[in-house]
């Protein structure tokens, strides 16, 4: 028995859909303008900007958009990272998705794989992608043929955020992004730092997978490998134990971190950090803008470049922005696209985000490569991304979820040993991974 | 059909009978009712069974076909499954208790003769009027780590969302409060229903107030027992907005009840198919359960 896609709503807006592009693809510009010039073209932009700077950035972006583009007028729509994959699968299934969509790299494997997302590969203008470095386009290229389902944008790489007067006061060095702590010499700061009540280091790690992941690429530790097939498994050896065993040491045996910030998000530590309760934060660069502004009169505090072990690498994750395969104009989402990620363009979603752009125009604007609150240094840190090996793993968000996330959570806490949680990783990983 | 078949004379002489006449204006009278039911009830009822042997799944024009018993095989060697359903098992029973307990407390206190009384069962209600979404969030600070009224009382330092130990018993708690001021309004209308005469017999008879309450009040408000823990066990195990609002199932899917699971299955992994076949599993159970216990209770009460 076979049944085609029984979803009435999406065979009916799969129907209007190729009708539609049917239609327009004959008289790319001409064939719109001529048809009715009074009734412009209409894009929903789905944004996930969340901080306020980083919204009026957006805002900003689609009303000059709007006011030079009179046949093309877009809507933004707020989203939000909480919940957006979810939103999307429903939208995407049932019609009435976004034309233009904010999302992360991580995300994207699986909606390409189920044709969700447009491949931009053939049409993406050469300025654009000649702006953006190809290790960047490597984080938004799936599957066999390479598509391209993505416009990478904005990337974060991992730094450790400190309160400057702790640091004096111990009289530690100040690591440089040309000769950075290795993760040796940041157990021994940190075990110095811990004194008085107070901790070195705090690890929020409610969600765990990504940031160990990619800090696991510091020793090399790539914990997947693809088969010829496309097929994935999870490998979890000497090299990825590292920093998973290092994190451990510094909560368990060494008590340089605040057992108490495990179970926190990003940024809730931060009231902590602000007391003065722990001298050091490994986290996101984007974190900084927090800190600026709501860190209390006289706080000071320094960003510090990311941590070596074998090498710098970390993984690159970026956001992305992606046109829906549905979307009734495809092309005109692309020329907006274009329009907002050219490099003056990101540098201000860069400024607005506190992350790093991928465009190499937007990287050396003044604005983002100053020492002030850090710049330098975060604008630094883009040399050590490489693309995360999972970001190319079918079925990552699953054993993300599943598997990874607990046992982790688990591992940190210390409720397993680092042998058992290695096995979970792999055994109930790989049963996982089977499914696709 | 018997009104036809005994009295054959009258009808041949008069047309149908005016009983089955009868029933077919009950039918059309019916009607109106029975297609929302078939329409928005039994018609997705039924495509979600047919879905649960199929290998539906989420992306652009899929074509998916019937593939047997697949999901439900898959779904018993999944040990999330079982978490899943063992999470959901503790949370219903032990919610549906605790609430049955209190709520019970709760209603004899009200159906005496206090003053406020008035004021004090309105009082009671409140927390059925919040939508779930609200309750989540309002609790959500209550069990906040560093924000939260509960370790401001009791002075500790615990993150109760996010703790392996606490998560668990943290959410019943608010389930039980959510839950309460249904069950408290249904026992307090059966302790209503009580003849005060038979409190007059046991009195004259020189039964304390734990005898009246056992041989009284308790066989007395029986079906009502019945039919609130059995209602309110199915609406628990179905359990869904509160759970991710406060929780979305974590840390570790220590709090994934089986709903959190099915959705997750379905619109986070998009396999349609597979949580369909989950939905078939929690019916079935929650029949089951709810079979043996009516079962039991009726046979109590014939003996």
């Amino acid at each position: 028995m076979r049944i085609t896609s029984a979803l009435a709503a999406a065979a009916v807006l799969a129907l209007s859909a190729a009708c539609g592009s049917g239609g327009s693809t004959g008289a790319t510009g001409g064939g719109t303008a001529s048809e009715a010039p009074a009734e412009p073209v209409k894009l929903n932009f789905l944004s996930l900007a969340w901080q306020k700077e980083s919204i009026e950035a957006n805002k900003a972006l689609v009303d000059e958009w709007n006011k030079n583009n009179p046949t093309i007028q877009v809507t933004y729509v707020q989203g939000s990272w909480d919940n957006v994959n979810d939103q999307l699968v429903t939208q995407f299934e049932g019609g009435g998705a976004p034309d233009v969509i904010h999302n992360d790299s991580p995300a994207l494997s699986g909606f390409a794989t189920r044709g969700y997302l447009l491949d931009l590969k053939d049409k993406l203008p050469a300025e654009l992608k000649s702006d953006i470095p190809q290790p960047a386009w490597d984080t938004v290229t799936f599957g066999a043929e390479g598509g391209v389902y993505g416009v990478p944008f904005l990337q974060e790489s991992q730094v450790i955020i400190a309160n400057k007067k702790l640091l004096d006061a111990a009289k530690v060095r100040v690591p440089t992004a040309d000769n950075p702590w290795t993760w040796d010499e940041f157990a021994e700061v940190s075990k110095k730092l811990t004194k008085d009540g107070a901790f070195g280091v705090a690890w929020p790690m409610k969600s765990p997978v990504n940031k160990t992941l990619n800090l696991a690429l510091n020793f090399n530790g790539t914990f997947f490998q693809t088969g010829a097939d496309g097929k994935s498994t999870v490998k979890v050896g000497p090299e990825e134990k590292e920093v998973l065993q290092r994190i451990y040491n510094q909560i368990h045996v060494d008590k340089s971190a605040d057992p108490k910030t495990l179970g926190m998000g990003t940024a809730d530590p931060l009231p902590g950090f602000y007391k003065g309760e722990y001298a050091m934060l490994p986290v996101g660069v984007y974190l900084r803008q927090q800190v600026a502004e709501q860190a209390p009169e006289g706080f000071e505090w320094v960003t510090l470049p990311p941590l070596k072990g074998t090498s710098s690498n970390q993984g690159a994750v970026s956001q992305t922005l992606s046109v829906s395969a549905d979307s009734k104009n495809p092309d005109e989402a692309l020329k907006f696209i274009s329009f907002f990620l050219n490099g003056p363009n990101q540098a201000r979603l860069a400024k607005g985000d506190w992350l790093l752009p991928t465009s190499q125009k937007a990287a050396t604007d003044p604005s983002i490569t100053g020492a002030e609150n850090g710049w330098d240094v975060a604008t630094a840190s883009v040399k050590n991304l490489v693309v995360a090996p999972f970001l190319k793993v079918n079925g990552y968000d699953e054993w993300k979820s599943k598997v990874a996330t607990p046992v982790l959570q688990e591992y940190y806490a210390g409720k397993i040993s680092l042998d058992d949680a290695a096995k979970r990783l792999v055994e109930e990983g790989n049963k996982v991974l089977e499914r696709y | 059909m018997t009104a036809t078949a005994t009295r054959p004379v009258r009808t041949a002489s008069r047309g149908p009978s005016p009983a089955s006449r009868q029933r077919r204006e009950l039918l059309v009278l019916m009607l109106p009712a029975l297609v929302p039911v078939v329409l928005f009830s039994v018609g997705p009822l039924l495509y979600g069974i047919a879905l649960a042997f199929t290998d539906a799944r989420a992306g652009r024009n899929v074509e998916y076909g019937f593939n047997g018993l697949d999901n439900f095989t898959r779904l018993m060697g999944d040990g999330a499954f079982w978490q899943a359903m063992v999470t959901g098992l503790i949370w219903a029973v032990s919610v549906t208790v605790l609430t049955f307990l209190f709520g019970l407390g709760l209603a004899l206190l009200l159906n005496e003769n206090l003053r406020f009384r008035g004021f004090a069962r309105v009082l009671a209600v409140v927390p059925w009027a919040m939508p779930p979404v609200v309750i989540g969030l309002m609790w959500r600070m209550v069990y906040h780590a560093d924000a939260g009224i509960l370790n401001g009382i009791l002075g500790t330092d615990i993150d109760w969302l996010a703790d392996f130990t606490f998560v668990l018993p943290a959410i019943i708690l608010m389930g039980v409060w959510s839950g309460m001021p249904q069950t408290t309004v249904v026992l307090l209308a059966g302790l209503q229903n009580v003849p005060a005469e038979l409190y007059e017999a046991g009195k004259i008879d020189g039964a304390g107030s734990w005898q009246r309450f056992r041989n009284i009040t308790l066989p007395q408000l029986k079906p009502v027992i019945v039919a609130i823990t059995s209602l309110d066990f199915v609406w628990n195990f179905n359990q869904f907005s509160l759970i991710w609002v406060l929780t979305q199932g974590g840390p570790g899917g220590r709090t994934t009840l089986p709903m959190v699971f099915a959705y997750q299955e379905a619109f986070r992994y998009g396999r349609f198919g597979s949580a369909a076949a989950f939905g078939v599993v929690i019916m079935i159970v929650v029949l089951a359960i709810l079979g043996v216990y009516l079962w039991r209770q009726m046979r109590e009460a014939n003996a």
